[in-house]
């Protein structure tokens, strides 16, 4: 089973996601901040399949969730999805530059969304 | 008491204003502490209602929408029924509960689009939460306004001219800019009519409001806007639809953004000398030289940064000229500027000012060179 860090502070997207990625049985977990992402990560040794992030948080911004999972020397690449709601150029290319795998720009379609996780963690894989 | 009255009475008059000031003081005190209190308890309340009742529109939204066998293969909504009356709570009998079921709804279509999206729209109609909306669009408070515009503007209703066109006119800053808001986002043909009505000044900060909102709005009909500049009788309008035309590039408004050199506001007239400049029409320049003189500072300043951003390298002499002799310094330094972005036509010339120019003269050179100096 895949688990998946999913590092949003709205109150209702982490619903919305572990509905849409439950029916493939993934394994999510919900943090609220970039500082509790840090905390999570750090505990588990960074064991984690895919990483899927907001981009404006408190305390710790998407970027510096990603940058930080992107620069790790050791250890196997963890895919990171952006899904936020700020997807002007500048940040969308920001995302991209950082390593992102893959962004997202809400309002999300849900069968996308499932599309692109199913990909990432096949990709991954191999 | 007696006593009390007694001594009130035949004390001195600053006794008794004193006396009198402090009673008043100390009611209204306990009565704003009082009110404050009863606003935080009934937010109390409302909050604690609230919690109870989101995890049951939530399973609902859950179970009927977004576990949808069929909107998660992405069948079109309308296709799929929807079991309205499961939704049809006691609950919902109150207006608090559907404001609350509105701004959830608002608040999963603001996280998922498609079929699913479609379907949380069709749910606010057939459950009759439009009306709630559009009742409150009737209202005579400002803030009330302002949410339904907000509803039916995230819920995509539309919304009649007669409606919403009075109220981008208001003098309610919050009011007009959530009124120009709706507008431009739910008119499908003409987004910008509202411009058309409009006889307040457009505020610098409405502007930056208008540009965020026109910019992030996808599938927006673009319109020319030439017609504005040509016959708007409102400055500001004017001045942001120069702007406007910059931003999406549009040569076909070169013309009437010409005609406007001729205007007798100085402020427009180098607003839409900046936009010739910007929009880099190098026709124009032998007509900017020529006015130059007759211009005031804002306008020279204008004619001087246009020629830089032309960049056509035929007037360099004239930039020349400004730099050597002008006397006031934002000229000097503009046609500093400008020879330098036409370095390309120039080189020889900057390296000559370079070696003969005065001390000052020369730090503005060295300044406009170094790259990473804008202005």
């Amino acid at each position: 089973m895949s688990k998946i860090l999913l590092v949003e502070d709205d109150e209702v997207m982490p619903k919305i996601v572990e509905k849409i990625l439950h029916k493939e049985d993934y394994q999510i977990e919900h943090v609220t901040n970039g500082k509790e992402a840090f905390q999570r990560l750090e505990d588990t040794n960074y064991d984690y399949d895919l990483i899927i992030t907001d981009i404006m948080m408190p305390y710790a911004n998407g970027f510096e969730i990603l940058s930080k999972v992107k620069n790790r020397k050791e250890g196997k690449p963890i895919p990171v999805i952006i899904v936020s709601n700020a997807g002007n150029e500048a940040m969308i290319l920001e995302g991209f530059k950082l390593g992102a795998d893959d962004f997202l720009k809400k309002p999300v379609i849900p069968g996308e969304l499932l599309i692109r996780v199913k990909r990432l963690l096949i990709q991954y894989d191999k | 008491m007696e006593f009390s009255f007694y001594e009130f009475r035949y004390a001195p008059l600053s006794i008794q204003i004193a006396f009198i000031f402090i009673v008043v003081a100390i009611t209204c005190t306990i009565i704003a502490y009082l009110s404050i209190l009863r606003g935080r308890y009934k937010a109390y309340r409302h909050e604690k209602k609230l919690a109870s009742l989101h995890p049951v529109i939530d399973n609902l939204l859950m179970e009927h929408i977004l576990l949808n066998v069929e909107l998660a293969n992405d069948t079109p909504a309308e296709q799929v029924q929807l079991p309205v009356e499961v939704f049809r709570l006691p609950v919902f009998e109150h207006r608090w509960a559907r404001e609350a079921l509105i701004d959830r709804l608002i608040h999963y279509r603001n996280n998922v689009r498609g079929s699913m999206g479609e379907q949380l729209r069709n749910l606010y109609i057939q459950l009759n939460l439009d009306k709630d909306s559009l009742k409150k669009m009737k209202s005579h408070k400002w803030d009330k306004k302002v949410q339904a515009l907000a509803e039916l503007t995230n819920m995509n209703m539309s919304i009649a001219d007669v409606t919403i066109l009075p109220l981008t006119n208001s003098n309610n800053r919050e009011l007009r800019a959530a009124a120009r808001h709706a507008y431009i986002k739910l008119s499908k043909n003409e987004p910008f009519k509202f411009f058309d009505v409009v006889t307040e000044p457009l505020l610098l900060w409405d502007q930056v409001e208008l540009f965020k909102i026109i910019s992030t709005t996808e599938h927006i009909a673009i319109p020319n806007f030439a017609q504005w500049i040509t016959y708007s009788s409102n400055k500001t309008i004017v001045s942001f639809c120069l702007k406007l035309v910059v931003h999406y590039n549009q040569l076909s408004a070169v013309h009437a953004v010409i005609k406007l050199l001729d205007t007798k506001d100085h402020y427009l007239r180098g607003d839409a000398i900046n936009c010739l400049g910007k929009l880099k029409i190098e026709d124009v320049q032998e007509k900017l030289i020529h006015m130059y003189n007759s211009q005031p500072l804002n306008c020279r300043l204008e004619v001087l940064k246009a020629l830089g951003r032309i960049s056509s390298g035929k007037h360099v002499g004239f930039l020349r000229q400004e730099f050597l002799h002008s006397t006031d310094f934002e000229v000097r330094k503009h046609a500093a500027k400008s020879l330098i972005k036409n370095a390309w036509a120039a080189k020889g010339l900057i390296q000559e000012l370079i070696d003969t120019a005065t001390l000052e003269n020369k730090l503005i050179l060295k300044h406009c060179m170094n790259p990473l100096i804008k202005f």
